[in-house]
């Protein structure tokens, strides 16, 4: 056994080189200077550099990073809960009641084939008509559209893998449908809920094009906001700020990874011991 | 008990309905409209009914059909790479995985970065003279491939949609395998049952419904793929990367031909809600 | 103390009122680079001035350059009141008129930028747009090779040899400014390692072949010095001309023989200059914007006007500016911005802080200390500057959309010159009807 995991080792750093190559090359251009990147392709820095990283933390005449990281933040937050909380008892009742099987689960999960940016003039019409355009919140009801159709699909699949023996189990001692749901289902699915948020979190932190379309100054999300850094020269790309600007931006969905990714093994670890 | 239950359903459905209609209900009657009009940028307000045309014109567009072949081929192949590729690490791995969590953390990284950046990094990263990749071609074999040339640049696509969303397929399937009772691996490993046997008999046959969910999204994502390959080669020469999600944008804001563009989605929906109700059919047969 | 706190609270208020309280006229401008800067500059002058009422100072408002024009058109169309002001490009006013509204320029106006330079922000005869930046092309050699090939007479022998043998003529090499399209394509040629493993360089020059409308205006000036034309007088489509195939197929051969870089059908401005500034490549056509990063990576790289074809020396031109939402709240303050934008005054603040303008002889003239660059772009655009017919109409931008799809696929290979021409000649038909 002891051997096999050194196999492990090999390759788990194998695969882990081969499918974040353009992360590592980035994270390399970032530390080069501009003169740099241009000469010196390799992926060995001769003359290491915070400059880049300067630039993006600190020019602040109208752009400002931090006010884009926030933005993201908050829409992503909204566009990633709000879809757990109104699917989850929808996914319930479609797995253990079957009702909306045929109709209201098709017809939501297939909007994530869609462009669903095809949707952009009614929505800026109508949002401009509230007084959503431009703002966190608005931006995250988009992006909660834009999530449910996965949130619906995993908690589902989740709902349909819980022992239906532990659900009559609970109904047997007297449980109502409110107890049942939240003290008995909600529990079980915790792995999948939190699987759920994430994806929906990284899904809505990386949308781009509703970023661009519905925002225009206050609620400038990070993936449209970095690319304002792109051409701070002027025409060509600044690829040493690019590089930058994109691991700054993708550090906050890390850091959830990181800290999320205790919780899912606990509960599958914890799982899998009762099972 | 009956009505109960019918109402209880009712309240525990209101709320995703509700949110749907509230934000989607106006933009999609408004493009059912649209896709039955004749409808420019300047004619928003007023479209003028036409009929079936805008369907005619969509069905008649070689560019439709060149698209929706691209993005089938692209959702098939990605899609199946991935699975194979994330099923094969997340069982492979799993005991490493068990021992020492943050290995995913670094597994999943690819899927944090916003494909429309990734896209982006590609373009600096299979540079011919400032990028990394052609140089170690060129400086320990004496020449590089064309990654984006023509010839190329369909590989080169699937590559990078293929290790970007790996990670993906490899969650889900890490979430399903460690789901399966410890009791039914140590069993079989004490008959001493082979390790790949023990996989084909018993764990695989577990993740079946699991395979199945990740095949499905992973196609659908595959087939709507948009930002990476637009940054990356845009539509392509002569059109040659236009996904079918590229075909729709394109034709509803560059071309400003909205009703075409609707239509297009339309028929994009009814033919994916179809292959969703068959699949659905197929897979609760088997499962019954 | 408690009051101490009033008081910082009710700055910290004014503070977070304070950017929207006196800005009332909002403009969109181009994002990024020196036309930020020079509107920037200019609106400061604006704002200090004492007849500036409060409620019409302007405030600025940029995006993304990534779908830049995608996103002004749903912002139009959708009647948007975020801004009051935004920019506009020749190839674009078209597609933006219907929801823009025409101005009136200042009575300098005329004598500061020059006909030719205002017909750029015109559409169906009415003046759309302040002229502020105008872009063409240059042809980007480095003279030192130059240099080194007319001073080696066994060069120029092989020089000849090869172009004999792919273009049919001895060519000689010569001087740039005195290049046609076939020393262009000669030079190319000799200059690449496939063709002439002597050579210093890899490629003899890059052609940035993305399907992308912009990389269609930097091929223009070829297909334009054969005599091509999108439609004659009648309104007749004429792409599908000998004019058109000529320039398609010479740059077709140097895809084929190696002459650019092996991804260049995926290469847009970005990928080309970083390209040359590698050192592997010996001359290319670019926008005039590129000309610093250009010289500053390669220090040997000269600029002169587009090769020479038959028809004679062409460079196509197209200008950036700033026009007036149909939407607006505040149409009055933004026409005062405008008019006062078109001036003089404007014009050289606009310059001096980094802009392009293209400006007429006696206006130019006064910055020809300063900005020797903008002598030459406005010496380049009188001379050789021109718009295709229909260039600036309704459908402009899909035509470039279109060609780009087109030309690039014969290019790379995925159709041949006689289903281009056709396809072509039926979109354009259909978009210039």
């Amino acid at each position: 056994m002891k051997a096999r995991m050194w196999t492990r080792w090999v390759v788990f750093i194998v695969v882990a080189v081969v499918i974040n190559f353009p992360v590592i090359a980035t994270l390399v251009t970032a530390f080069k200077s501009p003169g740099e990147v241009s000469r010196n392709p390799s992926l060995w820095i001769e003359a290491p550099t915070l400059e880049n990283f300067a630039v993006v933390l600190t020019i602040s005449d109208r752009l400002n990073i931090y006010h884009y990281l926030w933005n993201s933040v908050s829409a992503a937050v909204i566009g990633s809960v709000l879809p757990v909380i109104v699917a989850f008892p929808v996914a319930w009742v479609m797995v253990r009641r079957g009702v909306g099987r045929g109709l209201l689960f098709p017809l939501v999960v297939n909007l994530r084939a869609l462009p669903l940016i095809i949707f952009a003039i009614p929505l800026y019409m109508m949002y401009a008509a509230i007084g959503l355009l431009d703002t966190r919140f608005g931006l995250g009801l988009i992006l909660a559209v834009v999530n449910l159709p996965l949130s619906l699909m995993l908690l589902a699949n989740a709902v349909a893998d819980i022992p239906l023996e532990l659900e009559e189990a609970a109904r047997m001692d007297g449980a109502r449908l409110p107890r049942l749901l939240f003290k008995v289902v909600l529990p079980l699915c915790r792995p999948a809920l939190i699987t759920t948020f994430i994806f929906g979190f990284i899904t809505g932190w990386n949308e781009f094009l509703f970023g661009l379309m519905m925002t225009s100054r206050d609620a400038v999300p990070v993936t449209v906001g970095a690319s304002f850094f792109f051409a701070t020269s002027g025409g060509g790309v600044q690829w040493g700020v690019a590089a930058a600007v994109m691991i700054i931006a993708a550090l906050p969905p890390l850091l959830l990874g990181l800290i999320m990714y205790r919780r899912i093994t606990g509960s599958m670890v914890a799982g899998a011991v009762k099972g | 008990m009956t009505s109960r239950k019918t109402s209880e359903n009712a309240i525990l459905l209101s709320p995703m309905v509700a949110f749907l209609l509230a934000i989607l209900g106006f933009p999609v009657v408004l493009s059912l409209v649209y896709g039955f009009s004749e409808t420019t940028f300047q004619t928003l307000t007023s479209p003028s009914f036409s009929g079936l045309e805008n369907f005619r014109d969509v069905m008649n567009d070689a560019a439709f059909w060149k698209a929706a072949w691209f993005s089938l081929k692209f959702g098939v192949i990605t899609a199946t790479l991935q699975c194979v590729l994330g099923l094969a690490i997340a069982v492979y791995l799993a005991p490493l995985v068990r021992q020492h969590g943050w290995t995913v953390a670094i597994l999943i990284i690819p899927m944090i970065v916003a494909p429309a950046m990734m896209g982006l990094m590609y373009r600096l990263v299979l540079h011919e003279f400032a990028g990394p990749i052609p140089h170690y071609f060129y400086s320990w074999l004496g020449w590089s491939p064309s990654f984006l040339g023509p010839a190329n640049v369909f590989s080169t696509v699937v590559v990078a949609e293929t290790l970007q969303w790996t990670p993906f397929a490899f969650l889900l399937f890490l979430t399903a395998y460690n789901q399966i009772p410890t009791e039914m691996k140590e069993a079989a490993a004490v008959d001493g049952t082979r390790p790949w046997r023990r996989f084909l008999k018993i764990e695989f046959p577990l993740m079946v419904p699991t395979v199945f969910v990740a095949l499905f999204i992973r196609f659908i994502d595959g087939f709507r793929v948009f930002d990476n390959i637009y940054t990356l080669v845009g539509a392509g020469p002569g059109g040659a990367t236009t996904s079918m999600s590229i075909y729709i944008y394109e034709t509803f804001l560059r071309r400003g031909e909205i009703g075409k563009a609707m239509a297009a989605a339309i028929l994009l929906f009814l033919a994916a809600f179809l292959l969703l109700t068959l699949a659905q059919r197929l897979v609760g047969r088997r499962a019954s | 103390m408690k009051r101490s706190a009033k008081l910082l609270a009710m700055t910290a208020m004014a503070s977070l009122l304070a950017g929207h309280a006196h800005a009332e006229v909002t403009v969109l401008g181009w994002p990024g680079g020196p036309e930020e800067a020079a509107l920037r500059a200019v609106t400061e002058i604006y704002n200090a001035k004492a007849d500036v009422a409060p409620e019409n100072k302007v405030e600025l408002l940029f995006t993304s350059r990534d779908g830049f024009f995608d996103k002004l058109q749903i912002d139009l169309a959708a009647g948007t009141k975020a801004f009051d002001v935004n920019l506009i490009a020749t190839y674009s006013i078209g597609k933006y008129a219907p929801f823009m509204e025409p101005i009136t320029l200042s009575g300098e106006a005329e004598t500061v930028f020059g006909g030719t330079v205002l017909k750029t922000m015109q559409y169906e005869g009415a003046q759309y747009g302040v002229p502020t930046d105008l872009s063409l092309h240059f042809l980007y050699v480095r003279s030192d090779l130059i240099d080194a090939l007319l001073a080696d007479e066994a060069a120029k022998a092989r020089y000849s040899e090869i172009a004999e043998k792919h273009l049919g003529e001895k060519l000689e090499p010569k001087n740039p400014q005195d290049w046609t399209w076939k020393d262009f394509v000669a030079n190319a040629l000799y200059f690449s390692k496939s063709v002439n493993p002597d050579s210093p360089t890899r490629y003899g020059t890059v052609i940035q072949a993305k399907n992308l409308l912009f990389n269609m205006m930097v091929f223009h000036s070829w297909p334009r010095s054969y005599g091509a034309n999108w439609m004659d007088d009648q309104g007749n489509i004429t792409v599908d001309s000998e004019a058109y195939r000529t320039a398609l197929k010479m740059a077709k051969m140097l895809f084929e023989l190696g002459a650019t870089p092996q991804d260049s059908t995926s290469y847009e401005y970005a990928e080309a200059n970083a390209a040359y500034s590698s050192g592997q490549v010996a001359a290319m056509v670019q926008w005039n914007a590129a000309a610093s990063d250009l010289k500053g990576a390669q220090s040997a790289t000269v600029s002169f006007a587009p090769p020479a074809g038959p028809d004679g020396r062409f460079t196509h031109i197209h200008g950036l500016g700033l026009g007036l939402n149909k939407a607006s709240d505040n149409t009055e303050g933004a026409r005062a911005f405008l008019s006062w934008l078109s001036t003089e005054e404007a014009a050289l603040a606009y310059a001096r802080a980094g802009g392009a303008p293209g400006l007429a002889g006696a206006t130019a003239g006064k910055l020809a200390d300063e900005r020797p660059d903008l002598v030459q772009v406005g010496d380049y655009a009188s001379n050789y500057g021109f718009v295709m017919n229909g260039g600036t109409s309704q459908n402009a931008l899909s035509v470039y959309e279109a060609q780009a799809k087109e030309f690039t696929g014969y290019w790379a290979g995925t159709q041949d010159l006689d289903a281009a021409m056709t396809n072509i000649t039926a979109s354009m038909t259909e978009l210039l009807k």
